[in-house]
């Protein structure tokens, strides 16, 4: 069943690839139908999943090269299934909103089914060499999705892009084998890997490695300024699939990898990551305060955005796992909504400079709709109640503050911060008079506000409605951090020292339930 | 056309120099006269309404608390009142504010009236008419007795602008159907008929009086020589389309700021002033109008909106930009009426004093929108 999430998109690119010049339209049609497919196929695993398992669910195995131990093994589960929902989404959307006389047609479609493909099979991988083939599958379709259709400066951007997260691909499977080779596990399967029997200093020495290598793609700071100039130089869609998809596989890879696979050295590097997190969510803050360019702030937005989730990793609690999770697609609607919506305003304005633009709200000649989806993004961005972004971010803040509650509150900051560079987007961007230039701007049409307005209603009804999605969550992040997962992830035979054990878990855990929610 | 061998230094001497040989304040084109015409006819229809429901409420909602009705003109039912609750009706609001406006800033002789003493003892006479039998109300208005006096005063402004818009609406109407026949080729010619029509009308008495009982009882009779052009229509144009009031909207102001003058005299926040583009802004909320007027809006009208990029989504933009247009005609058709000697005059002197007068004229339209209409767009 899952094969499908990852092969349909593949199937239907080779399919585009094989169509005729002459048929421009049809690769946006196939491209829709496949990622539409897709999306509601994730929806049909959803409805399925059993929110009460710890395990994997709908397991796919299938032997490849034993030698290497690699082998094409799939699985769901409660980190993974929000994140190949959203993948679905909002590549569905990118597709949608492209534009349709796009160069090159096949080209950009092929490659954002590839995109698709790719990391939908990273979240669903249960092999580490697996993960990491997916991984770097997905750099290349971006590489030139930003080389081929980007800004001005494209090339520049999307070479940045391919050096650091070729360099983070790098890291990561020298962590990954190191991992892997030094606890002399049978194969590449998650399963198989106990690093608890490894020598501290080589845990240390590895997590570090993958903490690096997924903290260039999240991004964190001071990894991070490939993310500014990719999203610049990116198309919309593109922009809406590397912050709502593509950083999160940085997120969900520190989940999995870093955390669930080194849980003893993780306690130790934790106050340290705690730290981090808030440098980063301070320092996204302040950066976007000082940004004059739409996009840059959103994107600035997104690096603070992002330190949340390491605070709540570092702080490795269930509330603030669950918090960490519910930020990953909580971010990933968000943003995907903005930078929707920062793109229907540059496409109709021709300009993001928040000191050119003004009173867009303007009910007549502006763009009024837009206006208030984009209140209405910023104010979920921002955290408050009754959308998703509050709920994500009190989850973390809760589920934190017990354990590093300087650098909780450090964060906090962050989200007043949050207020401050989004209410200037919004108040020079959208209120007062319609300057003349922009006085007979085109309209806009509710094909172009269907997708943020999609978007709109599921960041306020998972705000209203938080459980819909962290019930499929809250047995999976619970039980990353409990005793009976870490067994569950120790091969049978290995044995289990009531010391490592206690080191997993010897975490101050609030006995807050993300039942209150 | 005379020449004149003298130029001004004035910030809009191009539009002085089309005054004084026989222009406009709007630049002749037949696009601007299609859309001065077009936009005229539906504010004929538009004040065809506002001044029956304006004298009706000056004659028959004299003094009464609590007016539910007023703008139903006599016609209450509940298929009238479940229109009027979905908004399918006039909105006669508009009326009032420009009423109001006229009050606030007053001017002329029916002003000067409702401050003598003649008024005020005609008043009282009706307003002891109308509470007769009424106990309560007469205890209101003996323990205030300034308070159903400023009552009569707005209800003369009511009946006042129902006159002068009684004369303007016809004016309006005929104006299209001449431009319909052919007969309104320019916008010299728009000016020329709304001239005529003012000069026409010009020495029309302004009266006002109430039915009560079978008694009629004058409140401002005919010997107090108020006149349609003098008491009427230039207070209107001063207090409507060049002073009106700070309103609340898009645009605020800060009193304490110093953002609005402290003497009425130079407030700037007329009709010939108001923005198009932030409906509901500053002056009298152009909205209500530009609602209304959208109903009547004649099909070349539609099809000349519906070429703008927007097609006929900011329709109320486009009517707004367009009745400033006509107000402006309309404006000039005022200003040449009162000129101090004929625009045609061949004496040095009077063309120098009608300099003087166009000058000052100008000097406040510099801050309004008739720089602005000038080209073709907003």
């Amino acid at each position: 069943m899952l094969s499908i999430l990852v092969w349909i998109p593949i199937a239907a690119a080779l399919v585009i690839g094989l169509l005729p010049h002459s048929k421009a339209a049809l690769p946006r049609w196939i491209a829709l139908g496949a990622t539409g497919f897709v999306f509601v196929w994730s929806v049909v695993l959803a409805i399925q999943f059993d929110e009460l398992t710890v395990n994997t669910q709908f397991q796919e195995l299938l032997p490849w090269i034993e030698s290497l131990g690699l082998s094409y093994q799939l699985g769901l589960d409660g980190l993974s299934l929000p994140l190949v929902i959203i993948n679905g989404l909002l590549t569905w959307m990118a597709v949608y909103s492209s534009d349709k006389t796009i160069q090159r047609p096949r080209l950009y479609y092929i490659l954002i089914l590839v995109l698709n493909s790719g990391v939908a099979g990273a979240f669903l991988a249960q092999n580490l060499l697996l993960f990491f083939l997916f991984y770097e599958l997905e750099l290349i379709p971006l590489y030139f999705l930003i080389a081929i259709w980007g800004g001005s400066r494209r090339g520049y951007a999307a070479t940045k892009f391919l050096i650091y997260t070729a360099l983070s691909g790098v890291l990561i499977l020298a962590g990954f084998l190191g991992a892997v080779w030094l606890s002399h596990a049978n194969s590449f399967d998650y399963a198989d890997i106990n690093t608890q029997l490894l020598p501290v200093t080589s845990q240390l020495i590895l997590l570090g490695l993958i903490i690096v290598g997924f903290g260039i793609k999240i991004p964190l700071v001071p990894f991070h300024t490939w993310l500014p100039d990719a999203h610049v130089e990116a198309s919309t869609p593109i922009s809406v699939l590397l912050a709502g998809v593509l950083l999160k596989l940085g997120t969900y890879g520190l989940l999995r990898f870093g955390l669930q696979l080194f849980s003893e050295s993780w306690s130790l590097l934790a106050p340290y990551l705690a730290i981090w997190a808030v440098v980063s969510v301070l320092y996204g803050a302040f950066t976007a305060i000082a940004q004059s360019d739409m996009k840059k702030m959103v994107a600035y937005s997104s690096i603070g955005h992002m330190g949340y989730i390491l605070l709540a990793a570092a702080a490795a609690t269930p509330l603030s796992i669950l918090g960490a999770m519910f930020q990953m697609v909580s971010h990933g609607l968000i943003s995907a909504m903005l930078f929707l919506l920062v793109g229907v305003v540059y496409q109709k304005t021709g300009t993001r400079d928040i000191d050119v633009l003004r009173g867009l709200l303007n009910p007549e000649r502006g763009l009024p709709l837009v206006g208030t989806l984009m209140v209405t993004g910023v104010m979920a961005s921002a955290g408050i109640p009754g959308m998703m972004g509050f709920i994500s971010e009190f989850l973390i803040f809760r589920g934190s503050f017990a354990v590093f509650p300087v650098q909780t509150l450090g964060s906090m900051i962050g989200t007043g911060l949050t207020a401050v560079y989004f209410l200037l987007l919004v108040n020079r961007t959208f209120f007062g008079r319609l300057p003349e230039q922009f006085s007979n701007l085109p309209s806009v049409s509710w094909t172009e506000r269907l997708p943020a307005f999609v978007l709109a209603i599921l960041i306020v009804f998972l705000g209203i409605q938080p459980n819909w999605m962290v019930r499929w969550s809250e047995t999976t992040t619970t039980a990353l951090l409990s005793p009976e997962a870490a067994i569950a992830t120790a091969p049978p035979n290995a044995a289990q020292s009531p010391h490592d054990l206690e080191a997993a878990t010897n975490l101050n855990r609030p006995a807050v339930s993300a039942n209150m929610l | 056309m005379i020449g004149r061998t003298t130029t001004t230094s004035h910030p809009l001497a191009d539009i002085i120099t089309r005054l004084e040989q026989g222009g406009a304040l709007l630049p002749d084109s037949p696009e601007n006269v299609m859309e001065v015409v077009g936009i005229l006819k539906s504010y004929g229809y538009v004040l065809d309404a506002y001044w029956r429901n304006l004298i009706y409420i000056s004659e028959d909602q004299f003094l009464v608390l609590f007016p539910f009705f007023k703008y139903f003109n006599g016609e209450v039912s509940w298929n009238k009142l479940l229109r009027h609750w979905w908004h399918d009706r006039i909105n006669y609001e508009f009326s009032e504010y420009c009423m109001k406006a006229m009050f606030y800033h007053g001017g002329g002789k029916l002003d000067a009236f409702l401050d003598t003493a003649e008024f005020v003892e005609l008043a009282q006479q009706a307003i002891a008419a109308r509470l007769k039998g009424n106990l309560f109300m007469q205890t209101l208005s003996n323990t205030f007795p300034g308070f159903l006096l400023e009552q009569v005063r707005q209800m003369v402004y009511y009946s006042a602008l129902g006159q002068f818009w009684r004369v303007m609406s016809p004016m309006f109407l005929t104006l299209s159907d001449r431009y319909d026949r052919g007969e309104i080729p320019t916008i010299p010619d728009v000016v020329s008929h709304v001239l005529n029509g003012l000069v026409e009308a010009a020495n029309k008495p302004i009266t006002y009086a109430v039915q009560i009982g079978d008694r009629r009882y004058p409140i401002v009779p005919e010997s107090v020589g108020a006149t349609f052009l003098m008491d009427a229509a230039v207070p209107y144009v001063e207090a409507v389309f060049f002073r009106s009031f700070p309103f609340m909207g898009t645009v605020s102001y800060n009193a304490q700021a110093g953002q609005i003058p402290p003497d009425i005299e130079r407030f700037a926040y007329g009709a010939l002033y108001a923005d198009p583009l932030p409906i509901g802004g500053a002056g009298i909320p152009p909205t209500l109008l530009m609602q209304d007027m959208r109903h009547f809006l004649p099909d070349y009208m539609h099809l000349l909106y519906q070429r703008s990029p927007r097609g006929e989504a900011d329709l109320r933009v486009r009517i707004c930009a367009s009745f400033q247009k006509s107000m402006f005609c309309v404006t000039t058709a005022a200003m040449l009426g009162l000129m101090p000697y004929p625009p045609d005059t061949t004496d040095p002197d009077q063309q120098a004093q009608n300099r003087v007068y166009l000058e000052n004229w100008m000097y406040r339209f510099i801050d309004s929108r008739l720089p602005s209409v000038q080209s073709c767009e907003i």
